[in-house]
């Protein structure tokens, strides 16, 4: 009885020590082998590049080597999507985790 | 001034505490610290942490049998419930503020992370309406078989959890002790079988 309460609250403890170990970034959805970040273009040209396509832009960051996005399509539908940060190709896209478009690959 | 006694077994302190988080996101929100689109989440994450609290302490009793600190949670277990539905309400409010419109939320309606998400919700509200002295009295026995909803709702919270696919890690990890303290529970049953005498009676 000793035993299983004492293994029951090392897994509670691993579990909670796990859950504050798991980064915030780098979710793992997609990844871009795209060189180092000198050689990329500024995510201030992709949100523009969306914008000038119709997009409403919320916020944009990098994830897993690649710029995330977060906004609004010209259709409507709030997406996250990821596009490549030398090439700014549109690798995924997913509506509320729905993948609504994902490149061959990626 | 109170004794640390009394303290401890202030409920409206154990309410302030639940509130805690809350009112840290509140104001990070309120301040412009925090985008609407990021109050989403973490309402959302201390909904279902509550929620998974609440749920752990009967079996964790059944489990570890009846220690001092789990008799003391066990009875607050009503309030981190409550407090549950409270963080899921909020949760809502802040998708709500975020879509914008009835309109591109029927929209996402079909998706199975958000329909999962209402559905939780849904589930949760005839326990959270019935957690009150008045309806235990009026429901009777009947109050049990409404607190079991939180079964349907926990799973339907995992789900949404996963098919909104934004950390299905933390997702795990947080159902993780729910899943292994069951375990522990099937196992105690499974090995501490009756003595003869009242076998098969």
């Amino acid at each position: 009885m000793k035993s299983l309460s004492l293994s029951l609250a090392v897994a509670l403890a691993t579990g909670i020590a796990a859950i504050s170990a798991v980064p915030a970034a780098a979710t793992g959805k997609v990844k871009c082998a795209a060189g180092p970040q000198s050689g990329w273009k500024s995510m201030d040209a992709l949100k523009a590049a969306l914008v000038k396509d119709g997009w409403l832009v919320r916020k944009a960051k990098v994830d897993g080597g690649c710029y995330e996005v977060y906004g609004t399509l010209p259709t409507g539908e709030k997406v996250e999507a990821y596009f490549h940060p030398v090439t700014f190709e549109k690798l995924y896209v997913a509506q509320r985790g729905k993948v609504l478009f994902r490149k061959d690959g990626y | 001034m109170m004794s640390p006694r009394a303290l401890r077994d202030s409920l409206p302190l154990f309410w302030l505490l639940l509130a805690v988080p809350g009112a840290v996101m509140l104001y990070a929100w309120a301040s412009g610290a925090t985008d609407t689109m990021d109050m989403i989440a973490p309402t959302g994450e201390w909904a279902a942490r509550l929620m998974i609290a609440a749920m752990l302490l009967g079996p964790l009793t059944g489990v570890l049998g009846s220690r001092g600190w789990l008799r003391w949670l066990l009875a607050r277990r009503r309030a981190l419930g409550v407090a549950a539905f409270g963080y899921a309400a909020l949760h809502l409010a802040f998708y709500v503020i975020d879509m914008g419109s009835v309109a591109a939320m029927l929209d996402e309606l079909p998706i199975s992370s958000i329909w999962t998400g209402w559905l939780a919700l849904a589930v949760m509200l005839p326990m959270a309406l019935t957690s009150n002295m008045a309806a235990m009295r009026a429901l009777k026995r009947a109050w049990k078989l409404v607190q079991r909803l939180a079964y349907p709702a926990a799973v339907l919270t995992l789900l949404h959890w996963l098919w909104v696919h934004d950390g299905a890690t933390i997702a795990l990890v947080h159902f993780a002790p729910l899943a292994l303290v069951w375990l522990g529970l099937a196992a105690r049953r499974l090995f501490s079988s009756p003595p003869l005498s009242q076998a098969g009676a």
